[in-house]
């Protein structure tokens, strides 16, 4: 699963993306779990940052499959 | 409804022409220029630089376009928004909206550029001081 990381985000993890691997397909939280294993500091920012499935906001009951492009998406300040 | 999407580096030309197909349908074009300011969060600022997520950005324009369309009925919309460095006074987003009737044009600028400001994957990431 590709990550993608925009804004400040990317300050916080020092990259733009990152590759992680699920065996099978996860929810959100465990998409969650695995980036603060990688990044903890990303932990703070789990309250006010979406999550994108390949170009499309994530519903809560959305599920990750490897194959995916992931973003993350700080609040938006475009216009 | 017709839609129009560019993200850019250069400057925004605007561009008011209704597309040809739709010649003579028109009775409204509302047109919106998002500058940048000299201020951001108070400090003073020559330039911001904006990032966006393209493809997603693009997807989440057309998406709400489309919505407020169903509600607001419209011939066409050209939306240009422009990323990278852009000095104060210069466009970062330019809207141009054509329908029958003006009600439908100002309704679709609003609103698209409500629900831009709070869905589309577009930053300021930089605020640029002056020197």
């Amino acid at each position: 699963m590709r990550i993608l990381f925009f804004g400040h985000l990317r300050d916080v993890t020092r990259c733009a993306r990152m590759e992680v691997h699920f065996d099978e397909s996860a929810d959100a939280d465990a998409v969650w779990r695995k980036l603060i294993e990688s990044h903890p500091a990303l932990a703070r920012f789990h309250g006010c940052v979406r999550l994108a499935r390949n170009c499309e906001y994530a519903g809560a009951d959305a599920r990750f499959a490897d194959a995916d492009e992931v973003a993350l998406i700080p609040p938006v300040s475009g216009g | 409804m017709q839609i129009e999407i560019e993200m850019i580096t250069q400057p925004i030309q605007p561009r008011r022409e209704l597309p040809a197909a739709l010649a003579g349908l028109a009775g409204a074009v509302a047109e919106f220029t998002g500058i940048v300011r000299a201020e951001e969060n108070g400090r003073p600022v020559a330039a911001l630089e904006y990032e966006a997520y393209a493809p997603m950005a693009e997807r989440e324009m057309r998406r709400i376009i489309e919505a407020v369309g169903r509600e607001h009925p419209c011939l066409a919309v050209r939306v240009i928004h422009r990323v990278g460095v852009i000095p104060v006074g210069e466009a970062a987003i330019y809207v141009a909206a054509f329908a029958p009737h003006r009600a439908e044009a100002f309704a679709m600028l609003t609103k698209f550029m409500d629900r831009l400001k709070q869905d589309v994957p577009i930053w300021k990431v930089r605020a640029i001081e002056q020197p």
